[in-house]
């Protein structure tokens, strides 16, 4: 070291400079000339670095040279060369996840240092973690999140009390567990503009309905088929208390006995999309609810098979009718507040359902992702009611918003389907079917139905079911219950609406 | 399986970035992935891959998950081959990013983070070529002190910032910006938004300027 500082102060001009330069860089020039001597050594001639871990035998014999190089007397020198070799040897840990065991060979001869004999870890126990020399293994269930610093110490084969040991430092990484970093749950502050609330669940019961017989004769008890749906704030506004985006509403005709179900996802990008779905939603039922109202007595004229048409035509009618107020409802509103109408971007989903004679009439509109199906078990039947709108990258879709899809695609968008019977009529927001069908391609395969109906009732890592055969008004808050399931990555607003 | 957000981080490692520059460029992708960890939008959705250029362009980590990302050590000499880094990029892109179609759930639009401290020695304007033609969200380049050539790097994209030295705090504050930056980015494509530029990311700290 005098020799360096020597000669670094006949080209240097400042003296405290070099004294800085050589204190602190003296490890990395003690061990660069440690390996230069090394490397110049005879042993080295003969076998260069020994670097070759994968081969310990060529390793070894390579060490036995490079100690018959090595001068016994040269103790700093040995433990300098030995020193760089630990410190340029690529040593790294998989990364590790709180409350998931973990286990990772490590043996200390895949090193290919031979001159090492012993290693100890410093600060593992701390982390839950435990270095098992004889199962050549690091194992345990680490308790701690973070980048940690862990001292490996190691002794040489020729190590004896009062030597010094060789230290380096490894990194050990411990992810947290999401579901922690997720847990956070920090209600919707009530003094927002359109504030609604986190969570939402509605139930409709249909009362079973007595038949006319022919003279007091053939009288039936009909049941008839209810709704429900809930509809949850995703963990990803839940962690910042920021509101629901999603709405829904459901709404049945006790005249003309019309089912109608409505759910909207507003977007998270746009501002104010929790008041466009809300808008888009009372919306339409309300056009339905008047249109129904005014067509009551075609319904009851058009009951013949070969008028299906008729009925198609007249819920076009209502559906487009629909369809279009939500837009221009939400228009006006983003008018009367000066905003353009994108800050209230909402998908929709529609259906309308009554049943005929001939079976259960379905009509649907649909813009954006999530999904509608006519869904029934057995026999097996799946007709989904649209498209999702998806582009060439994630998260790309349409909105009612949009000037197009109310110009050009009002009409095309428009579904119909008549069956005998069905278990579910489902609508759902892409918080439900990006986790439980995750393409789109899936969304037609009745596999995936299958199993979404066996979720619902219960076949789920929480064992919550939601008892659609009981009638209750606790399927609302079942189905509430459901929604909060599980699914990496997936923590956006879910509603989903049934008909069963 | 949930998307993805591909986040991509294209490093000089030539000769100029030699010391401080390289050991603090090392430490800061550390730190930024460690910041990252701690973001539980980041954590189930970013990956993350490592693009070094010198005298050639290398990618020194695959896109790899957040969780089990591991920087290697990178070491500064050579020139600054970025158009092969871009083309290179643009190949990786192809190869490791999936496209949404009926049958595959897509991931994001890669983010793209480019850092040089010159001028490129190569065809740049090739590699350019390459990159263009392939669909990235938001690309960033950042100019690490006086020496590197904004010009190039506007041409490349519209959200440029320059750091006014290269020095450890300096590339630090970068790390840290592009770390917040990857955490909108990934709360952003949660709810299905993209972004287009510079004012939808988190406000660059005094020591990164943006390049009008």
């Amino acid at each position: 070291m005098e020799t360096i500082k020597k000669y670094l102060a006949e080209i240097a001009s400042d003296e405290n400079q070099v004294k800085d330069f050589l204190e602190k860089n003296e490890t990395e020039i003690r061990s660069f000339f440690a390996e230069l001597w090394r490397k110049h050594s005879p042993a080295a001639a003969a076998q260069p670095v020994a670097e070759a871990a994968a081969d310990n035998q060529q390793a070894q014999t390579g060490t036995q040279r490079f100690n018959a190089g090595v001068q016994p007397d040269n103790e700093k020198a040995k433990n300098d060369s030995l020193a760089f070799q630990i410190k340029n040897k690529q040593i790294a840990f998989q990364n590790g996840k709180v409350g998931q065991a973990y286990c990772v060979d490590f043996d200390i001869e895949t090193l290919g240092i031979p001159d090492i004999a012993e290693v100890t870890f410093e600060g593992l126990e701390a982390i839950g973690l435990q270095h098992l020399p004889e199962e050549k293994c690091i194992k345990g269930n680490p308790t701690q999140a973070g980048d940690h610093k862990i001292e490996m110490k190691f002794k040489r084969k020729d190590w004896e009390e009062g030597k010094p040991l060789l230290v380096r430092e490894v990194v050990f990484i411990i992810n947290p567990d999401p579901r922690v970093l997720w847990s956070k749950n920090i209600p919707t502050p009530e003094d927002i503009e359109y504030y609604k609330p986190d969570s939402g669940k509605l139930f409709v019961k249909v009362a079973s309905k007595k038949t006319k017989g022919v003279f007091g004769l053939g009288k039936k008890e009909l049941a008839r088929k209810d709704m429900v749906a809930a509809s949850q704030r995703g963990r990803s506004h839940a962690i910042e208390g920021k509101p629901r985006d999603d709405d829904f509403l459901l709404y049945f005709d006790e005249e003309a006995e019309w089912y109608v179900m409505v759910v909207a996802d507003g977007a998270g990008s746009a501002q104010f999309s929790r008041k466009g779905s809300q808008i888009a939603c009372q919306t339409v039922i309300e056009v339905c609810q008047e249109k129904i109202a005014a067509k009551k007595g075609d319904f009851s004229k058009l009951k013949a098979t070969e008028q299906k048409n008729e009925i198609g035509k007249i819920l076009q009618e209502i559906i487009s009718n629909a369809v279009f107020s939500a837009h221009k409802t939400i228009e006006t509103e983003a008018k009367e507040k000066g905003r353009p109408i994108k800050d209230y971007a909402t998908t929709l989903l529609v259906s309308l359902c009554k049943k005929f004679d001939y079976g259960w009439f379905v009509g649907a509109w649909w813009v954006g992702d999530g999904g509608i199906g006519i869904y029934r078990k057995e026999p097996e039947y799946l007709k989904v009611l649209g498209e999702p709108d998806g582009g060439e990258f994630a998260g790309q879709t349409r909105f009612l918003t949009m000037p197009d899809i109310i110009q050009k695609e009002l009409y095309t968008r428009i579904r119909f389907d008549v069956v005998e019977d069905f278990t579910a009529l489902i609508l759902m927001t892409d918080g439900v079917t990006d986790p439980k069908f995750e393409t789109d391609a899936n969304l037609n395969r009745i596999e995936k139905w299958h199993a979404l109906w066996d979720d619902l009732n219960g076949s789920n890592e929480d064992s919550v079911s939601v008892a659609f055969s009981d009638d209750s008004e606790q399927v609302a808050e079942q189905l509430l219950r459901w929604l909060d399931f599980w699914s990496k990555g997936n923590h956006d607003d879910r509603t989903i609406a049934i008909l069963f | 399986m949930a998307r993805r957000l591909p986040v991509y981080l294209v490093l000089d490692t030539s000769g100029s970035m030699m010391g401080e520059p390289i050991a603090a460029v090392e430490t800061g992708v550390q730190t930024l992935v460690s910041a990252l960890r701690q973001d539980p939008y980041a954590l189930e959705t970013a990956y993350l891959s490592v693009i070094t250029f010198d005298s050639s362009a290398k990618q020194v980590v695959p896109l790899t998950e957040l969780t089990a990302f591991q920087m290697p050590s990178i070491q500064a000499n050579g020139l600054t081959s970025l158009g092969s880094a871009l083309s290179l990029l643009a190949n990786k892109i192809d190869s490791e990013v999936t496209k949404t179609t009926a049958e595959t759930k897509g991931d994001w639009k890669p983010l793209v983070f480019i850092m040089t401290d010159g001028g490129p020695t190569d065809d740049w304007q090739k590699g350019l070529n390459e990159l263009k033609k392939r669909r990235t969200g938001m690309v960033v380049a950042c100019a690490a002190g006086q020496g590197a050539d904004t010009n190039v790097l506007k041409q490349i994209t519209e959200c440029v910032v320059q750091l006014d030295t290269a020095d450890r705090s300096t590339i630090k504050a970068f790390f840290k910006w592009v770390s917040a930056s990857v955490s909108t980015g990934s709360q952003k494509v949660d709810s299905g938004t993209e972004m287009v530029g510079l004012g939808e990311l988190p406000p660059p700290p005094p020591e990164v300027n943006i390049v009008v």
